[in-house]
């Protein structure tokens, strides 16, 4: 299987976009675009890393708002609260708190596997690379990745009209109590993990290499590329035009963010 | 009135309903689960819209098992995990 695995990731012709500062809704409405346009072709295979121009927290497709917001919190800090294509967990983001990325493919790439496997195959390669800087993460299922010294990220994955969305976000560093004040964890999502605070174990990985936020990319980057091969790419003006429409027309809007409030 | 149910080693399932005479009504189901498609969660969500109030979880489970769209996937959670939080829901 694994070699199975090595021989798809060999076989796609990825396109790198390298990580710019954007508005959250603006990453948000990317993956939309860019996951349909990889699943019609008129896009390769891409890996994506995200900039933060603004902190935020960003939903899961399933999540209700104030369940999980402390919405006078997210105003008082001036948090952007946005939510996103995919399912899973509520996470806030600061511009240099975090690193993220998405993988667009045409979803051949994850045939005869199950929902469950795929989560495991999208990250092994990070997994692989993390190892290189002395980070010794696995993958904890069903979609963590976690680490010697605690949580370092999550994924979710959303499908689109013949395209796989496979999104991680890994936590660098944590600058401010913030999250802990502005998501609620209850008691009930906490009754499996044999713990009882808010402050769930997080294992930053700036603690853990001592390396910049860039340096990080940068090696995730270059594993990705030796391994796989990665052809430099940009975001077409056509893209970024139809960003900038669902930013107006949903990412930005309460009738997405709160449809379910 | 409001429900939870964290499944063990899985995601958090949430319901909130009101209760009008013996009916369940305003039924909402969220949480940090995955579904796939997305637009299965509206028929997930229906099959409870107006089911009788105060039933075992076994009703509940079976009401939602048969509205999962063909080919609908649940990820980290299941119909049985809805209906633990359904009859939490209903808990005075």
């Amino acid at each position: 299987m694994r070699d199975e695995m090595e021989r798809r990731w060999k076989a796609q012709d990825w396109q790198l976009i390298a990580p710019t500062p954007r508005a959250p809704a603006e990453n948000l409405a990317l993956d939309e675009v860019l996951t349909v346009r990889v699943g019609s072709g008129e896009r390769k295979p891409t890996l994506r890393f995200w900039g933060w121009s603004r902190q935020a927290v960003i939903l899961g497709r399933f999540q209700s708002a104030r369940n999980e917001i402390n919405a006078d919190v997210a105003a008082e800090h001036d948090i952007d609260v946005v939510r996103r294509i995919s399912g899973g967990g509520a996470m806030f983001v600061e511009p240099d708190g975090a690193i993220t990325y998405s993988i667009y493919v045409p979803d051949d790439f994850v045939q005869g596997m199950s929902f469950a496997d795929s989560y495991e195959m999208f990250d092994h390669w990070v997994i692989d690379a993390l190892g290189e800087l002395g980070v010794n993460a696995w993958y904890q299922p069903l979609n963590d990745i976690t680490s010697d010294a605690g949580k370092i990220g999550g994924a979710a994955q959303a499908r689109r009209g013949g395209a796989v969305l496979h999104h991680t976000t890994m936590a660098y560093q944590m600058t401010t109590s913030l999250l802990g004040q502005v998501l609620r964890v209850g008691e009930e999502k906490l009754s499996d993990k044999g713990i009882r605070s808010a402050e769930r174990r997080v294992g930053p990985l700036r603690n853990q290499t001592a390396l910049e936020r860039d340096d990080i990319i940068y090696h995730l980057i270059g594993h990705f590329r030796s391994r796989f091969g990665l052809a430099d790419d940009s975001l077409t003006d056509d893209e970024l035009a139809e960003m900038q429409r669902l930013v107006e027309s949903q990412f930005s809007t309460r009738e997405w963010t709160y449809f379910l409030p | 009135m409001h429900g939870e149910f964290k499944v063990p080693k899985g995601k958090l399932v949430v319901v909130d309903l009101e209760i009008d005479g013996d009916a369940l009504r305003d039924v909402r189901l969220t949480g940090d689960f995955f579904l796939y498609p997305e637009e299965a969660l509206e028929p997930l969500t229906k099959a409870l819209e107006g089911a009788p109030a105060g039933e075992e979880e076994a009703t509940y489970e079976q009401l939602i098992a048969e509205a999962v769209p063909e080919g609908a996937e649940l990820l980290g959670f299941s119909p049985q995990a809805i209906a633990v939080a359904v009859v939490r829901a209903q808990r005075v």
